[in-house]
């Protein structure tokens, strides 16, 4: 390792650094919002995604079954249900146990005993493998003899899920304009500096230095300023997150927050560098053709 | 060492800058280019360090065709020429030391390699003593003695000269066309274009006088005009 080498291209870029110092915060700057905005819109659709994949696994088709169907016309149901390859499950509820389980849940919210006489009907709730397929299984159990009613949810959950996908893509969108944004900001405080430095750049193409060589020092500065961009805004969510994620979580108790924060900076820190590389390469390439 | 063929070059609006050269210039020879501003000498020169393409003809440096030669190869070729201009072109915030070295230190040179070479360079040009010292702290002939000791420290086998005393008093200009002898005397080639008839008449060099883009006249051991009957009262 030549250390003075080493001393040498970093004091150019710390040279660099320094020309445009303003112009350099505002870039950082700009960097940190856009990361804070693209931080924000993937940890809160990463949660979203799972609560409703959560809710999506949950969800059953209720079958209720006509009081005039006997045990046995039951089961050949039930062997009909699960000869259907989109069936992952499907399990006979007698009334007697719908009604415990309903108690069960109910609690003590409402005193089931007040009841005088069972009012459920027997039922079997079908559990499927794939969300997507449940209006359809659903139409089909329907038309089934002695079938009195199907119910399910799911219709509901993937209309939601398709909504919060259409507002997802918007925003992504949106972050796209912002990153394009920060790029641009970086790319024009790179031209800033290599314009303040062009007597440095005609000299070393004079004596001879490789346009590559040239352009490092202002690539360099290009990702110093997407990933301290970056830093400034994982530390803003970091802070964000212990003291907003708790108490979404009191009030909000049926969302599960287990996003990956560790991943979820290197992937932040990653698209900074990204950006702070791109927007100076595109910038001193233009700039600098020896 | 230095090879035109045929070379023209016109620049973008359309004005010929030099038409049809053919010149030869041997390893360490010592030539003046000469002729009034604006006759094709700056021009010829960047010809032989890349800044300028010909439209017609070959530059050869150093069995290159440089006037062929690939964008990624350029920096290569102008490790073996140095150039020195008349507004000298040192970095203002950087002292004498610094401008010397910065020019090894941006091809990537060995730190050990500079601090040999750049106090070499800094006792070639006499400027050893102010080597801690800003240009703008120093005589015009002392920058460009800086200049020169940039321009040498890779130790090229061309030294380009653009009007190096255009901006020095005839002491400095003595000095300066004094030290290019003694660089010349170690087996450097240098090219020197300059309009200074006094330094040319005295000196008694090769001369190449250009005038509308030709070449007028090409002596050994020649005069600014050729012969000195010819020489106007007026000297430059």
């Amino acid at each position: 390792m030549d250390w003075g080498k080493v001393q040498f291209f970093l004091g150019e870029v710390y040279a660099n650094f320094t020309r445009n110092a303003a112009m350099q915060l505002t870039a950082i700057g700009t960097v940190a919002v856009t990361i804070v905005m693209l931080g924000t819109f993937l940890y809160v659709r990463e949660t979203l995604s799972s609560f409703g994949q959560g809710i999506l696994k949950q969800i059953e088709i209720a079958v209720y079954l006509d009081d005039a169907v006997n045990d046995d016309q039951a089961k050949s149901l039930a062997a009909t249900l699960a000869a259907d390859p989109r069936v992952a499950a499907a399990r006979y509820v007698p009334r007697a146990e719908g009604l415990r389980e309903m108690r069960q849940r109910l609690g003590t919210d409402f005193d089931t005993s007040l009841l005088t006489a069972n009012p459920l009907p027997n039922a079997f709730r079908v559990q499927l493998r794939n969300a997507d397929d449940v209006p359809a299984v659903a139409a089909t159990i329907a038309k089934m003899p002695g079938v009195a009613k199907v119910d399910f949810a799911a219709d509901t959950v993937t209309k939601l899920l398709r909504a919060a996908d259409v507002v997802g893509r918007v925003g992504l969108g949106m972050i796209a304009l912002l990153v394009l944004t920060a790029a641009i900001i970086i790319a024009n405080t790179i031209r800033l500096t290599v314009f303040a430095r062009r007597r440095e750049i005609a000299i070393m193409q004079l004596v001879g230095a490789t346009g590559t060589y040239i352009r490092m020092p202002f690539i360099a500065e290009g990702i110093i300023a997407g990933v301290a961009g970056a830093v400034v805004a994982i530390a803003v969510l970091a802070i964000g997150e212990t003291q907003l994620v708790p108490k979404i979580a009191a009030t909000l108790q049926f969302i599960p927050f287990h996003v990956n924060e560790l991943q979820l900076a290197g992937e932040l820190l990653l698209v900074g560098a990204a950006v702070g590389f791109l927007a100076s390469w595109f910038s001193v390439g233009r700039y600098l053709r020896a | 060492m230095i090879e035109l063929r045929g070379v023209t070059l016109t620049y973008p609006n359309g004005t010929r800058a030099l038409d049809n050269i053919d010149l030869e210039i041997g390893k360490a020879e010592f030539v003046f280019l000469v002729g009034h501003s604006g006759t094709g000498k700056s021009s010829l020169l960047k010809l032989l360090y890349r800044e300028a393409i010909p439209d017609a003809g070959e530059v050869i440096v150093d069995a290159i065709r440089v006037d062929k030669l690939r964008r990624g190869k350029v920096a290569a070729l102008r490790r073996n020429i140095g150039v020195v201009f008349q507004d000298f072109k040192l970095l203002t915030h950087k002292t004498v030391w610094e401008n010397v070295a910065f020019a090894l230190q941006v091809t990537g040179a060995r730190s050990k390699d500079v601090m040999r070479q750049v106090p070499r360079a800094l006792d070639l040009v006499g400027l050893s003593h102010k080597s801690r010292m800003l240009p703008g702290e120093l005589s015009g002939g002392e920058q460009q003695r800086a200049a020169i000791a940039r321009a040498l420290v890779n130790n090229p086998k061309i030294l380009l000269c653009d009007e190096p005393t255009g901006n020095l008093d005839p002491s400095n200009t003595t000095e300066i066309i004094e030290l290019l002898q003694r660089i010349n005397l170690k087996g450097t080639t240098v090219l020197v274009a300059t309009h200074n008839q006094a330094v040319v008449d005295r000196m008694r060099r090769r001369v190449v006088r250009l005038e509308n883009g030709r070449i007028l006249h090409d002596d050994e051991r020649g005069y600014y005009f050729r012969g000195l009957g010819q020489s106007p009262v007026l000297s430059g």
